[in-house]
């Protein structure tokens, strides 16, 4: 290793790992501080890099800083950034090993619905900044004229379907829309039902709703690949001609298009 | 692709200085509102790495109105462990995508192992001014510009830290950046107020006795010819119990001395095209407005030519 990688290592190892004085101890070999204590300009990094870290998870993870307040989470925050420092110079591609950190928290534990929260949030954060993908509404005609074996739906961007334990629908739409409202949310904590929910992209707008009953197999099995027929097939419990126009309307199918996929595949939930 | 030295940079000698200020989310709706008159946007590339949505639609309506400006913080381009193919290759798309005036990041480092991980710390930290440091610098630089096709901007950093390395294999900072803009045919974007903050904290460890002075000596020792932009911002002073320092925190409005080594600068590089950063506690758009056009009046004011 030669001089220059033996200093940079150092100073990332006084600004990353926890704790950090055997690190700040080391690096004091390779460096000082400026200002009037040598290290003072040390604490000026450290003191950015929390502060960023707080501020990138504060954007990513609105709900989980409402559920829990702004204290713990700028401190799951400064945990999280040692935890799991970032690998990416894009700071917004940082924190998608939260729901695993929080999995991870003995003192969260009883609080175990939080990861979901956590992964749910992220399909969000994601799902923003997806290509955009250009429907033609005018397509979905082809659903009456065409055989349904060699027609696939155009989806939306950033399209994600979340499985849950818990009322994950409930307590993302509590604390971002206020209904349900969150006594109604705490009594369903108690005796927890599973939700699963849709997270997408409706034009600009990042969306996430409850899912219908069949409607998560049917939209994994449209993005596994599988034709219009076998997808809805695969859907149990959907009414197919209900959910299109609603389905449509919310920006969730953007049109319809003709495949060689005319492949039935097995089970895929 | 080996950039031609000679090939001329952004600056426009004996003509009109262009301004710009730094575009930020609070203002994206209004200033594509009102259009104040700018000759161009700095955005940050990495705010714009998605692949669409929203803030991408941004910044192109905002290209379609203002030449920009692509300033990266992330590069890190003085990493030993060399530059993140990952993310030269979303500013490429970026670049390809938005077609810039100008493409830029830091003579810097946040990239290498942690333990066995190869991580990045999103942060500007500073680099030894050694010749090893400088083979690094000059090798990644010439890595993006091949892949960008185009001349990139390396600009100065504030430190906070500075390196011990044996006097003999220690250059002066402007000493290692002509060199870099020499070896690679880079641009160098001059950062005033990083020069200033830094000169101010080597006054508060008693190693400068004159801040001004010791920028103005700086500046001279700069090649006029490698200079392509000129940044401006404001920074802050903290005493707390860890000691006094101060922050280069782009949150207030460009200060006296500053103001001065800006007419100092123009007058040594001539018409550069100037930025005015707000990053902290972003102010209304005036605000931002009025500092640029203070810049101008003050380029003005050094650039005119006697009838």
């Amino acid at each position: 290793m030669n001089t220059l990688e033996r200093q940079q290592q150092a100073l990332l190892a006084a600004l990353l790992e926890w704790p950090a004085q055997p690190a700040i101890e080391r690096l004091k070999h390779f460096a000082r501080g400026v200002g009037t204590d040598p290290a003072r300009g040390l604490k000026a990094y450290q003191a950015n890099g929390h502060m960023l870290a707080e501020r990138a998870l504060r954007a990513a993870y609105p709900v989980l800083e409402q559920m829990l307040g702004a204290d713990s989470f700028a401190e799951l925050a400064r945990a999280f950034w040692h935890a799991y420092p970032p690998v990416r110079g894009d700071i917004t591609v940082w924190g998608d090993q939260l729901a695993e950190f929080l999995g991870q928290s003995a003192q969260l534990q009883g609080e175990a619905y939080l990861p979901d929260v956590a992964e749910a949030e992220w399909a969000l954060h994601r799902c923003a900044s997806e290509p955009d993908r250009e429907g033609d509404l005018a397509t979905l005609s082809l659903l009456t004229t065409e055989d349904p074996s060699t027609l696939g739906l155009t989806l939306a961007p950033g399209l994600v379907t979340l499985s849950s334990a818990w009322p994950l629908a409930s307590l993302m739409l509590a604390h971002r829309e206020g209904n349900p409202s969150l006594e109604q949310v705490g009594r369903q904590l108690q005796r927890p039902v599973p939700q699963e929910v849709v997270v997408w992209r409706a034009g600009f707008q990042p969306r996430l709703r409850l899912a219908m009953a069949g409607e998560a197999l049917l939209l994994r099995a449209l993005q596994a690949g599988l034709a219009l027929e076998h997808a809805v097939e695969a859907a149990e419990g959907l009414d197919f001609s209900h959910w299109l126009p609603l389905a449509v309307q919310s920006g969730l199918v953007l049109g319809a298009s003709r495949t060689d996929r005319s492949i039935a595949a097995p089970g895929l939930d | 692709m080996r950039t031609d030295p000679m090939q001329p940079i952004e600056s426009n000698p004996g003509r009109a200085v262009q301004v710009g200020i730094g575009w930020r989310h609070p203002h994206y709706a209004q200033l594509l509102e009102e259009r104040p008159k700018l000759d161009f946007l700095e955005v940050h590339s990495e705010n714009f790495f998605a692949q669409g949505g929203a803030v991408m639609a941004v910044l192109e309506r905002g290209r379609s109105r203002y030449p920009i400006s692509l300033h990266g913080v992330g590069l890190s381009l003085g990493s030993a462990a060399g530059l993140d193919t990952w993310h030269l290759e979303q500013l490429a798309s970026l670049v390809q995508r938005i077609d810039p005036v100008r493409v830029s990041d830091h003579a810097s480092f946040a990239r290498g192992a942690l333990g066995s991980a190869l991580v990045h710390a999103a942060d500007l930290l500073p680099l030894p001014f050694t010749d090893e440091s400088l083979g690094v610098l000059c090798a990644n630089v010439q890595r993006v510009q091949d892949r960008l096709q185009r001349r990139f901007m390396v600009e100065n950093l504030s430190a906070y830290l500075q390196w011990k390395s044996a006097p003999e294999h220690t250059l002066g900072e402007p000493a290692f950046l002509n060199t870099l803009a020499q070896r690679s045919g880079c641009a160098l974007l001059v950062d005033v107020n990083n020069i200033y903050v830094n000169a101010l904290n080597a006054q508060l460890g008693g190693h400068c006795g004159d801040p001004l002075a010791a920028c103005k000596d700086w500046l001279d020792q700069t090649t006029p010819e490698h200079v392509g932009e000129l940044h401006l911002a404001g920074h802050s002073r903290v005493n707390d119990a860890h000691g006094e320092i101060v922050i280069d925190d782009h949150g207030s409005r460009v200060c006296p001395p500053v103001w001065e080594l800006y007419r100092y600068a123009i007058n040594r590089f001539g018409a550069v095209p100037t930025l005015i950063e707000w990053d902290t506690d972003v102010p209304a758009l005036d605000t931002l407005i009025d500092e640029a056009a203070r810049a101008r009046a003050i380029a003005e004011q050094v650039l005119v030519v006697p009838a």
